[in-house]
């Protein structure tokens, strides 16, 4: 009943002490939420619904063919056509980049030419390469027409993908980032162990009958409480603001959660354990943090990296958590599925290794008594 | 009765001998002071005492409990104010009171430590708001939060200003009207002389000497120093000087321009002939003292060190 009671005020303790910390609201909660929305603005969003591209047509003498083309052209959707002009106009006008590109339509009924001016600058541009795409698509099609026949083959378009849904990019940015942020949490919260030795807190305290384990527990619970704070709200913004899609199968959710969060406090407790100094614990914990945010597949699959970067990646606890957080955040895989337990294992043992070699550090500096 | 027994504690530190020798007992209701120099192993001993710090040899006895069987009973009875002021800077002195409260298993209520150490006012601050004072002050509230029958406080109003040194020592007081037993370190020789009832002098990892301030400094010597000055200058404070050496009551002079300082172990019979000396020769004397032995001087006296606030 005491151990009840004691727990209840040190969760309450620790719960004030979070909400106090202006740091930890900005590294936990405001920090993630702009890392994401950069990151979702500048690659995940809605990115093949708006192009567009701006062209001139020169239709030097107006004939049938040239009116029928400048019609059709006008028609295609992602091209904008702006007012005819000269030739030598379209030229400046390519030349100061007011427009991507100009169509030189052919000059008389019978002629069989159509020119692309283009910015030699932007000869490589995605603009350039969609116009030019465009028009000779456009101009096979009039070649068919004028001789009268319909293609043979026609091209479909279909995107697949691993999962039950298919994985867009902003749903993989989601969950890794979901994933980077709980890690981040794990890997630098414990800093306030750092404080705590510091400021000879921790020693205050074991010269009172409080159980430290019971103060340890309280203070896991407070971190685990501030992540799902932090999953909730970069899903909700995700969801809500970007569009991501997530199926989500609450179990497998719940153990990688836990589990994730946990190895990473591990990995953090490890660091605290030798660090003397907040500066010297946030130095090891963003070397570790940098390290795994760009080898776990948070922004990019693991598998776009060099062939002989991956094996590293996939020792990487982070690269576990990201895909188990996919596994059950997007994909609605079930608890029991194989890679799961994979990446349980790893984590568990990332975690787990830490934490006991941590332990035993702290030991042997004799930070925690044996009484 | 005795609340405490320390036997022949010992402590190293790889190959520094922190603690060599320690043994010294202390009773119930009594302010007992240990000073020392820096590194003179003060700390460890009271880190020894409070069950942080295992000795590598010796016994700590509090009445019939012991660290090793007692360990919680003990850290019930006791209450530790530490040399860091160790607390939740993000929670205010009621909430620091409130949390420790809750790990004993009876605590005297917020309100009365509040009142006791003067914080009242300031409960509902978080404690990185409070002054150096105020927090000092806090630290012995936590110290006192769970009613303990010994207090010991680590340095309690080091770096702070006269006047919260003062506050820090109305407390202290009045913990003894309470009929708790303080055990204090200092770094001041003025505090230890005014609040203990009994001093120990620590130098090198033992026990130097151990007794109330007023004996200690009896015990010293007999000798004392008096200080004049003349309004003639140089001339004069020579032919003094000259004239006292050759008395026997003075056993030592020295002189800076026209200030003499004599050490005698009979001042008035100095003064008397002093005096009819300076008539004699129409030198006038500007001021006279007599300083008094203060406990500096026993801590000078036995560790042949300078002493520092």
């Amino acid at each position: 009943m005491n151990n009840l009671k004691q727990f209840k005020q040190m969760f309450l303790a620790q719960l004030k002490l979070t909400l106090r910390e202006k740091q930890a609201w900005f590294w936990g909660i405001f920090f993630p939420v702009i890392l994401m929305v950069i990151f979702m603005t500048i690659f995940g969003g809605g990115s093949n619904d708006d192009f567009s591209t701006k062209v001139v047509i020169v239709n030097g003498s107006a004939n049938e063919t040239s009116a029928m083309m400048a019609s059709q052209l006008q028609q295609i959707p992602i091209i904008e056509v702006a007012d005819p002009v000269s030739e030598e106009k379209a030229k400046v006008l390519v030349k100061e980049k007011e427009v991507d590109a100009a169509i030189v339509l052919p000059e008389s009924a019978q002629a069989t030419s159509i020119k692309l001016i283009v910015n030699k600058e932007n000869e490589q541009s995605v603009s350039t390469q969609v116009v030019a795409g465009v028009l000779s698509q456009f101009i096979q099609q009039a070649n068919l027409q004028a001789v009268g026949a319909t293609p043979t083959f026609q091209q479909q378009f279909e995107t697949v993908s691993s999962g039950s849904s298919e994985l867009e990019y902003r749903d993989f940015l989601l969950t890794g980032m979901i994933a980077l942020s709980i890690a981040q949490g794990g890997l630098f919260g414990m800093v306030d162990l750092v404080d705590m030795r510091r400021k000879g807190l921790i020693k205050r305290l074991r010269m009172t009958p409080a159980k430290m384990g019971i103060f340890g527990l309280s203070d896991m619970v407070m971190r685990l409480l501030f992540s799902t704070i932090q999953i909730i709200l970069l899903s909700l913004i995700g969801v809500f603001v970007f569009g991501a899609n997530l199926f989500i199968n609450f179990p497998s959710l719940l153990l990688v959660f836990l589990i994730g969060a946990l190895a990473f406090n591990g990995i953090g407790y490890f660091i605290s354990s030798f660090s003397n100094t907040n500066e010297a614990y946030m130095g090891a914990a963003n070397i570790v943090s940098f390290l795994m945010m760009f080898l776990s597949g948070i922004f990019f699959p693991v598998e776009t990296m060099p062939e002989w970067l991956q094996p590293v990646s996939n020792i990487l606890p982070l690269t576990y958590f990201a895909d188990g957080l996919r596994d059950s955040m997007v994909y609605h895989t079930s608890i029991l599925a194989t890679p799961f337990w994979i990446g349980f294992g790893n984590m568990l043992l990332w975690g787990g290794i830490a934490f006991i070699i941590g332990s035993l550090l702290y030991k042997r500096q004799s930070i925690v008594s044996t009484r | 009765m005795n609340i405490l027994e320390v036997r022949n504690l010992k402590k190293s530190f790889g190959s520094i001998q922190a603690v060599k020798d320690i043994s010294f007992s202390v009773s119930e209701g009594e302010i007992f002071t240990i000073i020392g120099p820096n590194g003179a192993g003060k700390t460890t001993i009271l880190e020894m005492i409070e069950g942080l710090v295992p000795p590598d040899h010796g016994e700590i006895q509090f009445g019939e409990y012991n660290w090793n069987k007692h360990a919680v009973t003990i850290k019930r009875k006791i209450g530790v104010q530490p040399q860091s002021s160790a607390m939740f800077d993000l929670l205010t002195p009621e909430e620091n009171l409130n949390l420790f409260a809750t790990f004993y298993e009876k605590a005297r209520p917020t309100e009365e430590i509040l009142q006791l150490v003067n914080l009242t006012e300031h409960r509902k601050n978080q404690v990185k708001k409070l002054s150096g004072g105020q927090r000092q002050r806090l630290a012995i509230g936590l110290a006192m939060i769970s009613d303990p029958d010994i207090v010991f406080l680590d340095e309690p109003t080091t770096g702070l200003d006269p006047q919260a040194r003062r506050n820090v020592w109305e407390i202290i007081l009045e913990l003894k009207k309470l009929g708790k037993t303080t055990i204090l370190t200092t770094h001041y020789m003025e505090e230890a002389e005014k609040l203990s009832d009994r001093v120990c002098i620590v130098d090198q990892g033992l026990v130097v000497t151990l007794d109330s301030p007023s004996a200690l400094i009896e015990k010293l010597t007999n000798e004392r120093e008096v200080r004049l000055s003349f309004l003639g200058g140089e001339k004069a404070s020579q032919d003094a000087e000259h004239f006292a050496n050759a008395l026997d009551s003075v056993t030592r002079t020295e002189r800076e321009g026209a200030s003499l300082k004599l050490w005698t172990i009979k001042p008035e019979d100095l003064l008397f002939d002093l005096f009819k000396f300076t008539k004699d020769k129409d030198y006038q004397v500007e001021q006279v003292s007599i300083r008094e032995m203060s406990l500096e001087d026993v801590f000078i006296a036995y560790t042949g060190k300078e002493w520092r606030d």
